[in-house]
């Protein structure tokens, strides 16, 4: 499986203190978002992805690469770090130029790819200026630059997305899906639920050092079975179209939507449902749209995890 | 399942060798040590010492001279206790720069959370330590052994190959005991910074250990009366090994092998604690 990050019954305890336990994945190309309160193992997930710390057990390989062979595991893994990390007096120049040149490019070669890395995440105008004088959304962007820059084919994000403004946001995520579309594996922690959503092709979620749920976030919907799928019906007679849902007996229960334009529906299969839709459909009912109420990541988290620090 | 075009192109050109990419920290940190003025000054200044040796040599092979300044040249001469004065005084200003240079070498790689970036990627700790010592290590190296082996080999050219013959061992004094002197202040100097994150709190402790070093050694021998309090002298302990590097007879309250076991020691604890706190991830516990 060399295209693949794979992670082999893994678990790292600090001394007593648990980090992740029992951790098996197989993460494939793509945004794949790892979602959990703080101290859930996410960055301790990333740390051992990226050989910064030794599994007390289990074994870690990244695109076939194990995490003891840094020479060449760093050829094609970027790590950017959720702390303002920027040696002190450093340009953004410098700090991309300064760091590819400890990864062992060459002067010359250092110098144009740290050039187009800092294109890439449009910070031309300021690498000559002082990291310390940037903006936080400048910060992270050289830092996503210092990241990307060797064009590593696994890039490991920790909060990329604290505290830039929505601009910042919009143009961090297109670079995120725009790597992806190129064959990378992007890996972000997050727990912005609602960019997550929108980002990412599978999550991870994390509580408390455990994986609870991965894959894509509708088919981790899908199993679990103990909240009933919410659906949302926009269409011109909800009263009749509650009625006869009722007779189905997959239905739970039915609520008018605020605005008397539509249905709030829960249902144990919902597959049963869509086809049950399909005949009331011909039946005379004018639906708009039908549309999944609860297969987002900010569902499926609360369904697992609970509301604990979640962002909306 | 999303479908991707395969596009990725990673970096194919050629790498440097791995026992190089050190000095890549090297270039950054002496540059930033220099771009103190006090430093530059005070770097200079620590040439003076090595030039007036020079003129003492110089002034030691010219007879006019001597006889016009009406000095005997047995004053003058030119022997082990003049590079055991000269590397005395040279090792005072390596300390005194070492203060200054030393805790901001590590400190604000830590203050900053610096350290998962140079560990992501080829770089391992012991050529984090490597990179950063060096800058100290060649510092100290241009003020003690360097202008010391110049000054012999001038001597030497001076005095002819019977007196370079009969005290070659001296060059080898000089670059020992300048070796064992900068592995000391490099080595407590980075530990102090990795363990203080205040550059100015970690020079004050710097000088603390060694001059409060002296006075506990000195405590200890009155109230105990014994020579075991020298242990704690890293002043003590160095000149104990430079004079017996040097065969200049001076009556010690401990043995020069003592010394270089309690110097040996210092390193190890001091490496210890460096290698300690400089890692990738630190661990809250």
């Amino acid at each position: 499986m060399n295209d693949r990050i794979i992670f082999e019954d893994v678990s790292k305890f600090y001394g007593e203190i648990l980090g992740v336990n029992r951790v098996n994945l197989s993460i494939p190309p793509g945004v794949t978002s790892l979602v959990g309160p703080n101290g859930s193992g996410k960055t301790t997930l990333m740390n051992l992805m990226t050989g910064l710390v030794r599994p007390s057990r289990g074994r870690i390989q990244v695109l076939g690469y194990t995490t003891d062979d840094p020479e060449n595991l760093f050829r094609v893994v970027g790590y950017s770090t959720q702390f303002d990390a920027f040696p002190k007096g450093l340009t953004g120049f410098q700090f991309i130029y300064s760091y590819l040149c400890l990864s062992g490019m060459p002067l010359a070669d250092a110098e144009r790819t740290a050039r187009q890395a800092i294109e890439r995440v449009n910070m031309v105008e300021a690498a000559s200026r002082k990291v310390a004088g940037y903006s936080k959304g400048m910060r992270q962007r050289i830092r996503l630059a210092q990241a990307l820059a060797h064009n590593p084919k696994v890039i490991v994000l920790d909060e990329p997305l604290n505290g830039l403004d929505p601009l910042a946001r919009a143009e961090m995520i297109a670079l995120f899906r725009a790597s992806a579309a190129h064959g990378s594996y992007v890996i972000i922690s997050s727990h912005i639920l609602h960019e997550v959503d929108a980002i990412s092709d599978q999550v991870i979620l994390l509580s408390n050092g455990y994986v609870v749920a991965e894959g894509q976030i509708q088919s981790v919907r899908k199993e679990i079975q103990e909240h009933p799928t919410q659906i949302l019906i926009r269409c011109d007679r909800p009263r009749e179209l509650a009625a006869k849902l009722f007779e189905a007996e997959s239905t739970i229960e039915a609520s008018i939507h605020k605005d008397g334009q539509g249905l709030l529906l829960k249902t144990r299969d919902a597959d049963r449902f869509y086809l049950a839709m399909n005949q009331l459909a011909l039946n005379g009912i004018h639906i708009e749209s039908i549309a999944p109420a609860d297969d987002d990541v900010l569902s499926v988290y609360e369904y697992l995890i609970g509301n604990e620090e979640v962002i909306r | 399942m999303a479908v991707y075009r395969r596009s990725y192109k990673p970096y194919s050109g050629t790498l440097t060798a791995e026992w190089s990419r050190f000095l890549v920290l090297f270039r950054y940190s002496r540059r930033n040590l220099f771009h103190s003025k006090f430093l530059t000054v005070f770097y200079v200044l620590c040439f003076f010492w090595p030039i007036a040796c020079l003129a003492w040599i110089y002034v030691a092979h010219s007879a006019s001279f001597l006889a016009k300044l009406g000095l005997r040249p047995e004053f003058v001469a030119i022997d082990n206790k003049f590079f055991l004065l000269f590397m005395s005084v040279q090792g005072v200003l390596a300390f005194l720069l070492t203060a200054f240079a030393g805790p901001s070498l590590i400190s604000p790689d830590l203050a900053n959370g610096a350290m998962p970036l140079y560990f992501c990627r080829p770089f391992t700790r012991a050529e984090y330590v490597l990179g950063k010592s060096s800058v100290l290590g060649i510092l100290l190296s241009e003020i003690t052994w360097i202008p010391g082996v110049i000054l012999f080999l001038i001597q030497a050219s001076f005095a002819g190959a019977s007196w370079t013959w009969d005290n070659f061992w001296i060059a080898g004094s000089l670059i020992l005991s300048s070796l064992i002197l900068i592995a000391v202040l490099s080595l407590l100097a980075m530990a102090l910074s990795a363990w203080v994150k205040w550059r100015i709190v970690a020079g004050a402790l710097l000088l603390a250990v060694m001059s409060f070093g002296a006075g506990f050694a000195q405590a200890i021998n009155t109230v105990l009366r014994i020579e075991g309090g020298h242990f704690f002298d890293l002043v003590y302990l160095m000149a104990t090994i430079w004079t017996n590097l040097f065969l200049v007879d001076n009556d010690r309250g401990i043995s020069a092998g003592q010394a270089w076991v309690a110097i040996l020691v210092y390193c190890s604890v001091c490496l210890g604690l460096l290698l300690r706190k400089v890692r990738a991830y630190e661990v809250v516990r």
